[in-house]
């Protein structure tokens, strides 16, 4: 009988769902706002997606959990977004060798081995420069829509300065640009070089080697995408679906549980 | 800890581990004889504090988010943590405050507090080159300062009997701990890492009193390791065993511990050869294991750590950084890069405080399934 | 806005002369190195390198260097390639930008510094330049002389004091090794008389500027105290310091100030802000507020202690301010307050220097209790300006200058 395995990533924003089979083809996947209990709003998305893909629980294989709610979720096995995002990536990207993954809350940098498994990872300190949540205050402080943001500052032909890796710094920076005189557009191109550069450095600390894929949430933004890949110098791989990578990867080491 | 005291019916180890719960709260409920003498690092010597009658409390912070008006915001956490508790009254009990100089914090922090603390403090200076020439002789002029400082304190004489009283305690407290952190491969990590803790917030005697009478019981719970992941740990103050209980919570077991208030504070040779004590206690504080403050060689820190490496048979190793400890973050570089090249993976921890949370556990994580997928292999 | 207010020095271009040659020696040391048996070393800024002088060895300061790669706007770069190998973004930036320029000279200034012979550090000024320097020992693979000046928390210790006058001897045996010279004690005598001069012509045009209008301010002394840290001891020193006492003594004489208008004195604590050092200064010049005096640059201007050669280097050289209990820099401040008439103070709570800043607050307390005159604090770093927020430090800046009015 064919089994289906499910993968569950609960980050800090967001919840991720995706159901795979056997075979390892996507059957569906689903998205949604984590709210305050990431945990039960999980639960309710994965039955859905499970019901909506014409299946019952009961032909779960079993699922894998990961996000920073994978510890209390009930699943097979929880595992890190670490490990979830290099096995995801390095199914639908097999030459990739990094992984840059920027989120809400953090970005991180795998390197992997030919076999898609963790050769080494560095991760933001606690701090939110170099993080979708920096974008997120930025474009509030320059009252920017986040869908705006890669095209206004693709329209930048002199990218503001933005020096401060403080957050808080940061957005007085911003304000004194403002006052300034400065561009929306070239504030935010500026905006989108400072968090590419802080994960620039990251990326040096592990190492770079092509080819490079870049997911999570950021990976949507344009403006990140380029100025991140005019700094490290290489084209960048971006998966059409960057935010759903990890939750893959963890469906994809539920199918090998069963296996094992 | 309660899952492990549960099935564990041996009152002496029960005190041991409420004691390192409690880090030395309730010392003056439950020790009302004894007179506290408050220090930080373990460079300060507690022969000499045990000497002069007194009982050495290790300061540690009660909490990780302290900011105290006097230190700025890029100081470590266990320096604002200890001086809010001072300025919050919580060491009026204490006979003193005994500082020594390690790292430029602590040296800082010796005179804040003399400045805005209500206690009494007393310092040692011991030389930072420990094997240059005039060091010795340096470090036990200090000794004898320190010595004349406590008497000066307690307005008592400390005479070479209570030394050498002192020393034999000392090391025999130190034998007791070598022979727990033997046992460190085959228990609960965040165990043995309260039984080394207790023994800096409670009174000594108690403590290796307790300890040897709880040491069978441990070597009958000792359960040989067959799966989990051997760790290596190096860090400054530790002050609870949440990152301990993380790492085994994660399939992993700390078999090798070069943490301030871990195993390396009871480390290191004890001598009692010289017709002055202090001579001996000199040495001790020489040769011990040393911390990144202090230098007796280049690179005798990083020999010495791939040698318990090599010994404990680890393949990972765990150096934990207190945001904002220089001395710390200097090392992990070398140290990791000596770590590699004996093919030991290591992951750099940074901690606001000794507590971890979800980003911790994503990296500790993701680090020890690296090791997993490797060894699978 | 573009109205300068502060008067330039014609000084300035003797300093250009005399630092010019000396950075063209250093960086083509390589080329006449060898020859002259004049091995190069990296020192502290606080090592006894008069002592490094009278074996003839050429020194260079990588904390001069880093304060050149901050004012040339670099050291964010370097940094980000220190961070990259692993040393992390919260310790000193020059020891980081230092790094990153050994790293990767191509993106350093003056194409970085020529590589050394040997290391010497002294940690009198903080425990960071230990670590540091065997970083850099480990990564040259050459000697690293350490001497250890056990912090004062009172006075001179007898015991300090011999332990220092030890490693001292000591040293001298490792550089009779390293440079193939014998130690000669008349060399080292000649070099602490030299070195005597230059801080006394130091101290002298320092204290000038207890006049009023002040002729010097802070950006002055940290811009013209180059010499005295990298050429202490030497006669291109003594000459061109001679040619700045003058000038300054000659603007007293004509009642010139640094700044217009000069209507607040005020005394700086810490090092400078190198990447701001001109608009930072300048909110404050534009309001008439000048800097008279500082603690930073007068630490090159302590006099040497009596005794033979050797005991003087070890007391000089230990009794450093930054190596004193904050009852000591307090009263040193107090004291720079009264002789100067300062109206207030500033201090730099400086991120990269944590036995500096650290102890501030405290100090800053202690101060305005004892003098009665307000005292600001600042958080930035001394070279690295991503800790530096324009806005809010403009705010402060204006608020405090704002309670003279």
């Amino acid at each position: 009988m064919q089994k289906y395995f499910v993968g569950v990533d609960i980050g800090s924003l967001t919840v991720k769902v995706v159901l795979i089979n056997d075979d390892l083809e996507i059957l569906g996947t689903a998205m949604t706002r984590a709210g305050f209990s990431g945990r039960d709003v999980a639960a309710r998305l994965k039955d859905q997606l499970i019901s909506d893909s014409g299946l019952t629980a009961q032909v779960i294989g079993a699922t894998v959990a990961t996000g920073y709610g994978r510890v209390t979720f009930p699943s097979d096995r929880e595992v890190s977004e670490i490990t979830c995002q290099a096995k995801g990536i390095s199914h639908l990207f097999p030459t990739a060798r990094t992984v840059i993954d920027i989120g809400g809350q953090d970005s991180k940098v795998i390197k992997l081995l030919s076999n898609g498994r963790v050769a080494d990872f560095a991760m933001n300190d606690k701090c939110a420069a170099g993080t979708g949540r920096f974008l997120e205050v930025m474009a509030a402080a320059l009252e920017v829509e986040w869908q705006e943001i890669s095209e206004l500052a693709s329209t930048s032909e002199n990218p503001a300065k933005i020096s401060s890796f403080c957050t808080v710094f940061a957005e007085s920076e911003i304000i004194s640009h403002v006052s300034t005189g400065a561009l929306k557009s070239d504030i935010l191109a500026g905006v989108c070089d400072s968090v590419a550069s802080r994960v620039a450095s990251m990326t040096r600390r592990t190492g770079l080697e092509p080819d490079i894929v870049f997911t999570g949430g950021v990976a949507h933004n344009q403006g990140v995408v380029n100025a991140l890949s005019k700094q490290l110098g290489y084209p960048l791989l971006v998966s059409r679906e960057p935010v759903i990578t990890a939750a893959l990867g963890a469906a994809l080491l539920a199918s090998e549980l069963r296996k094992a | 800890m309660s899952e492990i005291t549960e099935h564990v019916k041996n009152k002496s180890l029960e005190l041991l581990l409420e004691e390192a719960t409690l880090n030395g709260a309730a010392r003056i409920l439950r020790y009302p004889k004894s007179r506290f003498f408050g220090y930080f690092c373990s460079y300060f010597p507690e022969e000499l504090i045990l000497a002069a009658g007194l009982e050495p409390l290790r300061l540690l912070p009660d909490t990780g988010n302290s900011t105290p008006a006097e230190l700025p915001a890029y100081c470590c956490s266990l320096a604002k943590g200890t001086l809010d508790m001072e300025i919050r009254g919580k060491w009026q009990d204490l006979a003193g405050i005994g500082f020594t100089h390690t790292c430029d914090t602590m040296q800082c922090l010796s005179g804040i507090w003399a400045a805005s603390g209500h206690s009494k403090t007393i310092d040692i200076v011991p030389p930072v080159m420990l094997n240059t020439s005039g060091a010795s002789r340096y470090y036990l002029a200090e000794m004898h300062s320190l010595l004349n400082s406590l008497m000066a304190l307690t307005q008592n004489k400390i005479n070479k009997e209570a030394l050498q009283d002192a020393l034999k305690l000392c090391t025999y407290t130190r034998k007791l701990a070598t022979e727990l952190d033997a046992l460190r491969p085959d228990l609960p990590s965040q165990m043995v890492s309260s039984l080394m803790r207790a023994g800096q917030v409670m009174p000594r005697l108690d403590y290796s009193q307790a300890l040897e009478k709880c040491l069978p019981a441990l070597k009958e719970m000792a359960e040989p390791n067959q799966h989990r992941l051997k760790v290596l740990i190096s860090g400054a103050v530790v002050e609870n065993d949440s990152l301990f209980a993380m790492i085994e919570d994660l399939g992993g077991r700390v078999v090798a511990d070069d943490t301030c208030t871990g195993y390396r504070h009871y480390s290191g040779p004890t001598v009692m050869e010289a017709e002055d004590p202090l001579v001996d206690i000199v040495r001790r504080y020489t040769e011990m294991p040393p911390c990144p403050c202090k230098n007796r060689s280049l690179n005798e820190r990083m020999a010495y750590l791939n040698d318990l490496a090599h010994q404990r048979q680890v393949k990972c190793a765990i150096i934990v950084i207190r945001k904002y400890c220089d001395p710390h973050a200097w090392d992990a570089v070398a140290l990791s890069e000596s770590f590699r090249n004996s093919g030991i993976r290591t992951l750099t921890l940074e901690l606001e405080g000794a507590d971890v949370g979800g980003q911790e556990r994503t990296r500790l994580q993701a680090f020890l399934e690296s090791m997993k997928a490797d060894s699978e292999l | 806005m573009a109205k300068r207010n502060y008067r330039p020095l014609a000084s300035v271009k003797a300093l250009q002369k005399t630092m010019g040659r000396y950075y063209a020696l250093t960086n083509y040391h390589r080329y006449w190195g060898k020859p002259f048996r004049r091995p190069l070393a990296w020192v502290t800024s606080g090592a006894p390198v008069e002592l490094l002088r009278s074996f003839k060895i050429h020194s260079a300061y990588p904390e001069q260097y880093a304060a050149i790669y901050s004012a040339r706007n670099t050291t964010v770069a370097l940094c980000e390639i220190a961070d990259s190998a692993g040393y992390s973004q919260d310790l000193c930036s020059y020891a980081r930008s230092n790094i990153g320029g050994v790293l990767r000279p191509d993106l350093a200034p003056l194409g970085g510094m020529p590589k050394p012979d040997l290391l010497v550090a002294c940690n009198n000024i903080c425990g960071t330049v230990l670590k540091w320097y065997e970083a850099l020992a480990r990564h040259f693979n050459i000697p690293l002389l350490v001497l250890d000046t056990p912090y004062l928390t009172d006075e001179m210790t007898q015991q300090a004091k011999d332990y220092v006058l030890e490693q001292l001897y000591a040293m001298a045996v490792d550089l009779e090794k390293i440079t193939g010279r014998p130690f000669n004690e008349k060399n080292l005598a000649k070099q602490m008389r030299q070195s005597a001069e230059i801080t006394s012509l130091w101290k002298e045009t320092r204290q000038y500027c207890q006049a009023n209008p002040s002729p010097l301010n802070a950006p002055d002394l940290f811009i013209h105290m180059a010499p005295i840290v990298v050429l202490r001891g030497s006669q291109e020193g003594i000459d061109y310091y001679r040619k700045l006492k003058a000038e300054v003594k000659e603007r007293v004489a004509l009642g010139q100030g640094a700044v217009e208008n000069e209507r607040i004195r005020l005394v700086w604590d810490n090092i400078a802000i190198w990447p701001q050092l001109f608009t930072f200064y300048k909110m404050f010049a534009d309001k008439g507020a000048c800097f008279v005096s500082d603690t930073y640059s007068g630490g090159w201007a302590s006099l040497q202690s009596p005794g033979t050669p050797m005991e003087s280097l070890a007391t000089t050289y230990t009794e450093v301010f930054l190596n004193r209990s904050p009852e000591f820099r307090a009263n040193q401040l107090i004291n720079l307050i009264r002789d100067y008439k300062a109206d207030g103070f500033v201090m730099h709570s400086n991120r990269s220097c944590k036995p500096y800043s650290l102890v501030q607050e405290v100090i800053r307390k202690k101060v305005m209790r004892e003098t009665g005159v307000p005292g600001l604090m600042i958080e930035a770093d001394m070279a690295d300006l991503r800790a530096y927020a324009e806005e809010p430090v403009r705010n402060r800046v204006q608020a405090f200058l704002e309670t003279f009015d």
